[in-house]
């Protein structure tokens, strides 16, 4: 088995992890159960940064706008202040902190890239302020927990949270016949249905209607966050049965009935267990790990355990595991910008996240240049986690990832920025050459490419070094 | 002057059903038309940008907005004074204006009305690819899009090989690239290889680092490219931050900062394009207008209605294309946004007939799924 298994479902290998004698039982050991959280410094929340998010907007919107309302100059000024004393410019910092350090020293990898899919599966797009307080609390307090549960669970979860509630509109969806709607003339937002339809679990391959559609929004209405003037959209969600439209429902040909909040776990059982769900869902996974265009062969394997294991995630977990081990040797997988990040992280032993003794932070000054490196290469080489632009996430395509200036961006902080986060003791060529042999094959032609700055350890000769090796076509791919 | 419904449209849509298009193989086609598209995110505030002066609404609507030294387009409108631009090109025929005009979305989202700006389609992220990148690969014309972005702009996806400059903050040594290019084997390989050959083939200023934050910088490149007879033929522009809730402010607002922003682009875009202006439009894009009232924040709400600014040797004549909805309250679009009674893709449309060479049935049927758009080429355009 080649090692560059160890990347196609985790992280590669770092300076002080062998390869195992038995891979793929590495790999599906790691299933099992939720890994804690190893970030030593500040873990809040969802519901405290949720209460920040609060104190942010409330204090922008409701006293900021109005008391410089003549004011541009003023305005700024005391909304960047807002900005420190809420930490808007800080938790986002935090979170990839986490993100990265969990990814860099997990004792199991393979379960933080099922972190990273699933994440990405129900994604929360960029939009107001989530990527600022609630998409990381999210990706660790909704996603997380449930991959151990079932598909169905997950689901369940998902489309309860604050996070995505709030991210596809839901608080806005009126039944048009339910007290509210009827008083205020409100009506639907589809936008929540539509995606949970569409992107979360049936995909259009359902054949769906615009009246399914419709349909769905209707059992969804009445699932919003609570409002009162001081936290404003903040607050938890709850089901408001005065917005909650009355009458029987039919999704996809099956009738709900009439039944308040609990049309929304019936539907969504039914969505999460249609098989043109499980198999468009297996699909992604496969897409993931295997490759971007897998075959039915590829793909039935993680539909049988699928179904075997009603919607186990563990289970489907292994399938996918097992698959990519079969295919490992035949069949190739572009890295998206921040995998290959995290890669290069584990295998080089990197100096990133920044310690967590330097990411604590006072709400008095803005963040250090040091506190907001990592989101800044993650911004520069185009693969902010929390901001995808859609609410279908990040691509796993490799053509979405294929622009001159992305590769340029990979060259540039393989070869300009890379050296400086190489820990003093990692300086040598001998360094070098050990991580190579430990991740790749082929280490012997990778080392005599760059052989030529084998006495180099300046930050040039480094970057010349990584520049070459991080962008060779084994590295950017397996 | 009291401004009513319909006292503005000239010629328009009657002409829709009646003339044909014929294509023509004339010296003009020859030459290289550029399209430049700015998306303006956010909402731009097509009454900020282009107010109303014949109709005393707006004012009274929007005391604590006012614009003094608005510059003079015609009896009805002006222009903000920032979009300086504009005005002198106007005068020479080569600025125009399209309002209460929108893609037809009256939703109010941010996300979904760019996403729907970007596809021109019905259904938000209903579509993967935008109508320009459709637009190009129905016309045939591969290889020809540049965006001025880090990820390809989904406006232009839909056709491949598209280029796109946003450089990193440093230096990259492209001789790192021939140090590994023949790595690069099979055909797993190919796309990365082909766009490594894209990049290495890139001119020298092409390849300077530069602040992509400084968006001056980025426009000069743009269209040192554009102006090659053999470069790019279409380019697009990102902007955002027309989002003003608060603080927009008239003269100096926060609107009026962003509007700067366009009067930057596109005076370095006509500085530098030279003669090539004259076979350039360029046109903005934006998800939606603002609400006619300002808030309690004196700043303006989503609406409806925006305009577009259109700037270019390729443009008819200098004129404020509208059909005139009106400001009374019955005549705004759910009682608060200027309406929109031009679907903005008809104008899209007709710029990329002309820019492509193409019939705008045509386009209209590959582009978008054949919605009636009416070709506007003839009221807008040099055909």
């Amino acid at each position: 088995m080649s090692l560059n298994f160890y990347r196609r479902v985790a992280f590669g290998l770092s300076p002080n992890e062998t390869p195992d004698k038995d891979p793929l039982n590495w790999a599906i050991n790691q299933l099992d159960t939720i890994p804690d959280l190893l970030w030593p410094g500040t873990i809040p929340t969802e519901k405290d940064l949720r209460k920040k998010y609060g104190e942010w907007v409330y204090g922008d919107r409701e006293v900021l706008r109005k008391k410089f309302k003549n004011d541009k100059h003023a305005y700024r000024k005391a909304k960047d202040e807002l900005r420190i004393k809420t930490g808007e410019r800080y938790f986002e910092l935090n979170e990839h902190a986490i993100r990265h350090f969990q990814t860099k020293y997990s004792k199991q990898p393979v379960f933080e890239r099922f972190w990273l899919f699933w994440g990405n599966h129900f994604a929360i797009s960029e939009k107001d302020f989530l990527a600022e307080f609630s998409t990381g609390p999210y990706q660790r307090e909704i996603i997380r927990p449930n991959m151990v549960k079932t598909f169905e669970e997950m689901v369940q979860s998902v489309t309860t949270s604050w996070c995505m509630i709030h991210h596809l509109d839901n608080s806005e969806s009126f039944g048009p016949n339910s007290k509210k709607g009827m008083e205020w003339g409100e009506t639907i937002n589809e936008n929540h249905a539509r995606e949970l339809l569409e992107l979360h679990t049936v995909s259009p391959n359902a054949g769906y209607t615009q009246e399914d559609v419709i349909q769905l929004a209707y059992i969804m209405t009445g699932w919003a966050h609570k409002w009162d003037r001081k936290n404003l959209e903040t607050g938890d969600i709850w089901f408001d049965q005065e917005m909650h439209q009355k009458g029987d429902k039919v999704v996809l040909g099956v009738k709900y009935k009439n039944d308040a909040k609990r049309e929304l776990a019936k539907v969504i059982h039914d969505l999460a267990t249609h098989p043109i769900c499980i198999k468009f869902v297996s699909t992604k996974l496969c897409r993931h790990f295997i490759t971007d265009e897998p075959t039915d062969e590829m793909i039935n394997p993680v539909i049988e355990a699928w179904n075997k294991s009603d919607g186990n995630l563990i289970e489907i977990h292994k399938a996918v595991i097992t698959q990519a081990y079969k295919y490992n040797e035949i069949t190739h997988k572009f890295h998206p910008p921040e995998i290959w990040l995290m890669q290069l992280s584990r295998m080089f032993d990197l100096n990133i996240p920044l310690s967590f003794q330097k990411m604590k932070y006072t709400f008095k000054l803005k963040p250090n240049n040091r506190q907001r490196q990592l989101s800044w290469i993650l911004r520069e080489i185009g693969h902010s986690p929390y901001r995808a632009k859609q609410p279908n996430g990040w691509s796993d395509l490799e053509v979405d990832w294929v622009s001159p200036e992305l590769l340029l961006r990979r060259f540039w902080f393989a070869s300009v920025e890379l050296p400086m986060l190489v820990k003093s003791g990692n300086r040598s060529h001998g360094f070098i050459l050990s991580c190579l042999k430990n991740n790749f094959e082929d280490h012997e032609n990778m080392a005599s490419l760059i052989d030529n700055f084998r006495f180099g350890t300046s930050d040039y000769d480094l970057g010349q070094k990584y520049g070459v090796i991080c962008n060779l076509p084994g590295v950017l791919k397996i | 002057m009291n401004c009513t419904r319909r006292n503005f449209l000239i010629g328009g849509s009657t002409t829709l059903f009646l003339s044909g298009y014929f294509p023509k193989i004339s010296f003009a086609s020859m030459q290289k038309k550029n399209l430049i598209i700015i998306s303006l995110r956010g909402g731009m505030d097509g009454l900020t940008a282009v107010p109303v002066i014949g109709d005393k609404r707006l004012k009274k609507l929007r005391k604590k907005l006012i614009l003094e030294d608005v510059l003079n387009l015609n009896s009805d409108f002006g222009l903000h004074p920032k979009l300086e631009i504009f005005h002198k090109l106007w005068q020479k025929n080569q600025a125009a204006f399209v309002h209460a005009t929108n893609i037809p979305y009256t939703g109010r989202s941010h996300f979904d009305g760019q996403n729907l700006m970007e596809t021109g389609a019905h259904i938000p992220y209903k579509e993967k690819t935008g109508w320009l990148g459709r637009g190009l690969l129905a016309s045939n014309i591969i290889g020809k899009g540049l965006a001025i972005s880090l990820p390809m702009p989904l406006l232009l996806r839909g056709v491949p090989q598209n280029n796109n400059f946003f450089p990193s903050p440093d230096f990259v040594e492209t001789k790192l690239i021939d140090q590994i290019y023949n790595e690069f084997k099979g055909e797993h390989n190919e796309l990365i290889k082909s766009t490594l050959d894209t990049i290495r083939k890139r001119p020298l200023s092409m390849q300077i680092a530069t602040d992509s934050d400084d968006r001056k910088k980025l426009a000069l490149e743009a269209a040192k490219q554009l102006k090659d007879q053999s470069g790019p033929r279409v380019a697009v522009f990102d902007l955002d931050g027309f989002d003003t809730h608060a603080a927009q402010g008239g003269v100096d607002g926060a609107h009026a900062d962003e509007l700067e922003e366009v009067n930057k682009i596109v005076t370095i875009l006509h500085e530098n394009l030279g003669q090539a202006f004259d076979n350039t439009l360029i046109l903005t894009l934006t998800e939606f207008g603002r609400t006619i009232k300002q808030n309690g924040g004196y700043g303006t709400e989503h609406g409806y209605g925006s305009a577009i600014l259109m700037a270019g040797g390729l443009l008819k004549k200098s004129q404020v294309y509208t059909d005139w909805p009106g400001l009374k309250k019955k005549e705004l679009f759910e009682g608060r946004d200027l309406n929109s009674t031009i679907d903005s893709r008809a104008v899209y449309n007709s710029a990329m007939s002309i820019c492509f060479n193409q019939d705008p049935e045509f386009l209209r049927k590959e582009v978008f799924w054949g919605d009636e758009l009416p070709d506007l080429s003839q009221e807008l355009f040099k055909i």
